[in-house]
């Protein structure tokens, strides 16, 4: 894309981006250390995730602000709008994802190192990956501005769904079979459920992607892994 | 409001431009420009200086007919009737076809007579009829208020924004069918120039409208449709929300966004 006559607005809008990729690095590096943590037991780690989401927040309340003053300057329009708008979004999703790796964390320091049974950890640990590798694909789109690779973060959310329904039925079955666990599983529990919204947000900046590159909103429906209801609440 | 509301489907052509060519002595304007004025709706033309939009204008109401080495070919449309014909009636045309400039014209006379000098070019009315004519395009164009009490002065008198809607009022006085504005408000401050925004969209409940605007936010926030012309080619016509959101040209967007090399 040819640069704008004014060379500060094309500095505003590059600020905008690298900000928003060093959101995307820290919000990755959370999700990935607070499984660590909670898988290891080390809390420590657990203490570095908590303490990363300070600078996530700040950096989302930085971008909205210069977001704002960049459309109240210069009115963006076109591609130049869809642009910021897709920075605040981003940054808005990155935020909460900080949010939900910052409560893995939190709750692998409740748990503490209550004797466990390393299977329980495995299922959520492969469902973290998947997060991961989501979070990591649907950012690389972003940063390139590829609709196709976006689309292909978007398709993939099934899995993390379906995943999430097997976590589900283990850790009922822990339960079942020794209600001491049941506070341990119960954690692991939420753990899944922050685990899978993870995955949302990272189909949500697949949307945002989509509507930056093709000036169109994301058609209709997302796709659904399971009809089956995983929790007492029911999915949104 | 709901949102398709705000962007109601198209309506009936008004005006449509076809295939149309305009030369300045040898120099071509307008490359075969061809598109729609709907009924009823603003349509702002766009682009940068020298790329035709002033003279699509100024063809709609057949202007350039002062000028001899001036000449249009192709077709406008308007009720079944080419306005390009020569054998058209120009004064009748003017009358359907009410033009508004960049700066105000106000003719040397009292506010008053700025409106009935128009009205009795074209209509022979009792002084009370003129009388109320005056006064409905006075409000029409929202300038009753200001110049009630000063009628008999003279409209020079008035402040820009003033004498801008008093141009307005004098246009809308001789009952046009089409308006047409050209840069009406880039002498004007900012709330003069909201006033006039807030005119052309009480405006259209009566009339079409086609703007020419330097502003690409003022296009945007008036008009329904956008084209957006470039050296005398018309590159784009769209909805104005697609225009402004996702163009699909990459000239549109190059120029909206303030890219144009």
């Amino acid at each position: 894309m040819a640069d704008h006559i004014v060379k500060a607005y094309d500095k505003e809008l590059e600020a905008l981006e690298r900000s928003i990729a060093e959101m995307g690095g820290i919000a990755e590096k959370m999700v990935i250390d607070a499984m660590d943590a909670l898988a290891n037991s080390d809390a420590p780690l657990a203490q570095f995730v908590i303490a990363c989401d300070e600078r996530l927040d700040n950096l989302q309340r930085e971008i909205e602000e210069s977001a704002i003053l960049t459309i109240a300057r210069r009115q963006p329009m076109a591609v130049d709008l869809r642009e910021i708008i897709g920075a605040i979004r981003v940054a808005g999703d990155l935020e909460r994802v900080g949010d939900l790796a910052k409560n893995i964390a939190k709750r692998s320091l409740k748990i503490g190192d209550v004797t466990r049974n390393p299977h329980e950890v495995v299922g959520l640990k492969h469902m973290n990956d998947v997060a991961t590798e989501l979070l990591k694909d649907v950012l690389d789109a972003y940063a390139q501005r590829d609709n196709d690779r976006a689309l292909a973060v978007w398709e993939r959310d099934v899995e993390l769904d379906a995943l999430e329904d097997s976590v589900f039925r283990d850790l009922l079955t822990h339960m079942m079979e020794d209600p001491r666990n049941i506070s341990y599983c119960a954690h692991l529990l939420f753990c899944s459920k922050n685990i899978e919204r993870i995955g949302d947000h990272a189909t949500n900046i697949a949307e945002t992607v989509h509507y930056l590159v093709t000036g169109h909103p994301f058609p209709s429906e997302r796709p659904k892994g399971s009809t089956e209801l995983t929790a007492a609440e029911p999915k949104a | 409001m709901s949102l398709a509301e705000t962007f109601p489907p198209a309506s009936r052509e008004k005006v449509s431009i076809r295939n149309l060519d305009f030369y300045y002595g040898a120099s071509k304007a307008l490359k075969a420009v061809t598109l729609p004025l709907f009924e009823k709706k603003v349509t702002a033309f766009i682009g940068p200086s020298g790329c035709g939009k002033s003279t699509l204008l100024r063809v709609l109401n057949r202007m350039y007919d002062l000028y001899p080495a001036q000449r249009a070919e192709g077709e406008v449309m308007m009720n079944g009737e080419n306005l390009l014909d020569p054998a058209l009636d120009l004064n009748l045309l003017r009358s359907r076809v009410g033009m508004v400039f960049q700066k105000p014209t106000p003719f040397p006379m009292s506010i008053y007579e700025n409106i009935a000098f128009a009205v009795r070019l074209y209509e022979k009315l009792s002084r009370a009829d003129l009388d109320e004519r005056v006064e409905t395009s006075l409000k029409r164009a929202a300038l009753w208020n200001e110049a009630k009490d000063k009628l008999k002065q003279s409209g020079l008198g008035l402040s820009g924004g003033q004498q801008q809607r008093l141009c307005i009022a004098r246009s809308i006085a001789i009952k046009p069918e089409v308006i047409l504005f050209d840069e009406p408000t880039s002498a004007l401050d900012p709330i003069a120039t909201a006033r006039i925004e807030e005119l052309i969209d009480e405006l259209t409940d009566d009339y079409t409208i086609a703007i020419v605007t330097h502003s690409m936010q003022q296009a945007a926030r008036v008009s329904q449709y956008t084209a957006f012309m470039y050296l005398g080619e018309m590159i784009e016509f769209d909805d104005t929300k697609n225009v402004f959101t996702s163009p699909r040209d990459k000239r549109t967007q190059d120029y909206i966004t303030g890219r144009f090399g």
